[in-house]
């Protein structure tokens, strides 16, 4: 087909699913996955007071949580659930898993010094309000999308995380989230689901708050609020 | 114009008796399912089709999701209760064919159904591997219609599928095309490939297809699959706001959706129109424009002329 030809197609023409076949998606995995689903907004939430840590021990912990949300929102939503509806879902889940993977390899590099404030107030905003936009837009609360079992929020929170790190490793793993995120906004928009669109939206904001915090202690000592305990092990 | 046909005329005769003994009983209006439905003559056998089939492009992907596939059955089930026979699906809809098999196989219709899918493949040597597949999902041993998805590697599938006719593997063949794109091409396939079917968009808004293709449909005795009668649903959310024409009851019009279809298949040319819903009610409405009377000529040119003009 001539490039001319697939601009003649509008976004809608490339839908293969309606918007409600979308919205239970959250739903089903929510039903499936309970009451085990719980540990992960608990752990979302926890997250922060291992990643403040000064200790390495506690910001792996973290890192490997965050690992383990992409895993599982890559595994369950989008390979086992969104997959059968939308095939680029299972390829994307897929890379999800790789990059949970690739998380959990780094043992904690990709939180080399405790999470600022910002950071921590802005992941706790994303964890527990982001949420709430796939529960607008069903008009459900089963349909509440999780960290760790929904990509929107997972995505969402971890972009605050990866953009902190140092080049190459940022762009290395910030590649799947910007994907997503294009993805994801065009499948919301030409769906209609616009409460969903604060999915990327909040994607692309919380990137330019991680920017625009100070770097980590590492990186900028004495800017930060923690306070470097007898326990600082950082160079 | 409304037919008679025999289902219609032994049921008037038995009515006639019951009226003398049991006038209470008329009052009760029979349901669509019982009346005389339009149906087409697909040109190459003889063999009529309902004039109104099913559509599942995006309606019966819903995955593994037993709530909607539950919702989907019943809307096969409307579907099958109006006389529907004629359902169109393709491996490219995702999980469809699975929701069509199962809905199939809950209401035990395979034998009541004019099984219709695509093959949809690039790779010109999968197409009986595609339709074994295809036939696993739906629950069926044979298709009655195979047509080539959007002209995709059409001449080894088409050659393949023509060998399939042959062998008694499929009844009848055919091509698709949708959004009016590459009518120059499906016209020369046409013209020189003995097919059964094509298919392609053609509703009240989009009609290309009036000048070249439907004429040459009719000169070849090929049947013609009209999809996206509803150009995606866009002319609902267009036209759906506005009132009907003060004479769309003259021409057997009694809601949008009949205005829509009731233009596609009162077109000489046009076997089978495939809307697609979610809703059992949209269903009814749908199935609704297979029952009474049709535009004619004049009338058809005043439905699009009332649309043009909103």
């Amino acid at each position: 087909m001539s490039g001319a030809s697939w601009l003649s197609y509008s976004l809608q023409d490339f839908m293969m699913f309606g918007p409600e076949v979308f919205l239970r998606l959250f739903v089903r995995v929510n039903q499936a996955l309970w009451p085990w689903l719980l540990v992960w907004p608990l752990a979302a939430v926890l997250l922060p007071w291992l990643g403040r840590k000064t200790a390495e021990l506690p910001r792996r912990l973290a890192v490997a949580l965050v690992g383990l949300g992409w895993i599982g929102c890559g595994y369950f939503f989008l390979v086992r659930y969104y997959g059968p509806v939308n095939w680029p879902a299972t390829g994307f889940g897929w890379a999800f898993v790789i990059q949970g993977l690739l998380l959990l390899m780094l043992k904690g590099r990709a939180l080399p010094g405790p999470m600022a404030w910002p950071v921590v107030v802005s992941w706790w905003l994303a964890v527990l309000l982001l949420p709430w936009l796939s529960v607008l837009e069903a008009d459900d609360i089963r349909a509440l999308a999780l960290f760790g079992v929904a990509p929107g929020v997972t995505v969402a929170a971890s972009v605050l995380l990866f953009a902190r790190q140092p080049w190459p490793l940022k762009w290395l793993l910030l590649m799947l989230p910007l994907v997503w995120s294009l993805f994801s906004a065009a499948t919301y928009w030409a769906l209609g689901t616009f409460w969903l669109l604060g999915f990327p939206v909040a994607a692309l904001l919380l990137f330019v708050i991680a920017l625009r915090v100070n770097p980590s202690p590492v990186q900028s000592p004495g800017s930060q609020s923690v306070r470097p305990g007898p326990e600082h092990q950082w160079p | 114009m409304l037919e008679l046909s025999r289902r219609r005329f032994l049921i008037g005769v038995g009515l006639s008796g019951l009226a003398v003994a049991s006038p209470r009983l008329l009052a009760v209006p029979p349901s669509s399912g019982d009346q005389a439905f339009h149906t087409r003559p697909i040109p190459s056998t003889g063999e009529s089709v309902p004039a109104i089939g099913m559509g599942t492009w995006i309606t019966f992907n819903v995955g593994s999701d037993q709530y909607l596939i539950d919702q989907r059955t019943r809307v096969l089930e409307t579907f099958l209760a109006q006389n529907g026979t004629v359902i169109d699906c393709s491996p490219m809809y995702g999980s469809a064919a699975d929701v069509i098999g199962a809905g199939l196989d809950k209401l035990g219709a395979h034998d009541r159904i004019f099984a219709a899918t695509k093959i949809w493949t690039s790779d010109g040597s999968e197409t009986r591997e595609q339709a074994t597949t295809s036939e696993r999902r739906w629950g069926i041993d044979r298709f009655d219609l195979l047509q080539v998805h959007n002209l995709l590697a059409w001449q080894e599938h088409l050659a393949t599928l023509k060998a399939m006719k042959a062998e008694g593997r499929v009844r009848y063949i055919g091509i698709t095309t949708s959004h009016g794109r590459r009518h120059g091409e499906l016209a020369r396939i046409m013209e020189t490939e003995p097919l059964d079917f094509v298919q392609l968009t053609y509703n009240v808004l989009d009609r290309e297809v009036e000048e070249r293709l439907l004429p040459l449909a009719r000169e070849r005795g090929i049947a013609v699959i009209a999809n996206r009668p509803f150009q995606g649903g866009s002319l609902f959310r267009r036209f759906q706001s506005e009132p009907l024409p003060s004479w769309a009851a003259e021409a057997g019009i009694g809601n949008w959706a009949e205005f829509f279809l009731k233009f596609i298949i009162s077109h000489p040319a046009v076997t089978c129109a495939i809307p697609a819903t979610t809703r059992v009610e949209h269903m009814q409405e749908n199935m609704g424009a297979m029952y009474g009377q049709l535009p004619d000529a004049s009338q058809r040119r005043k439905m699009a002329d009332y649309v043009r003009q909103l």
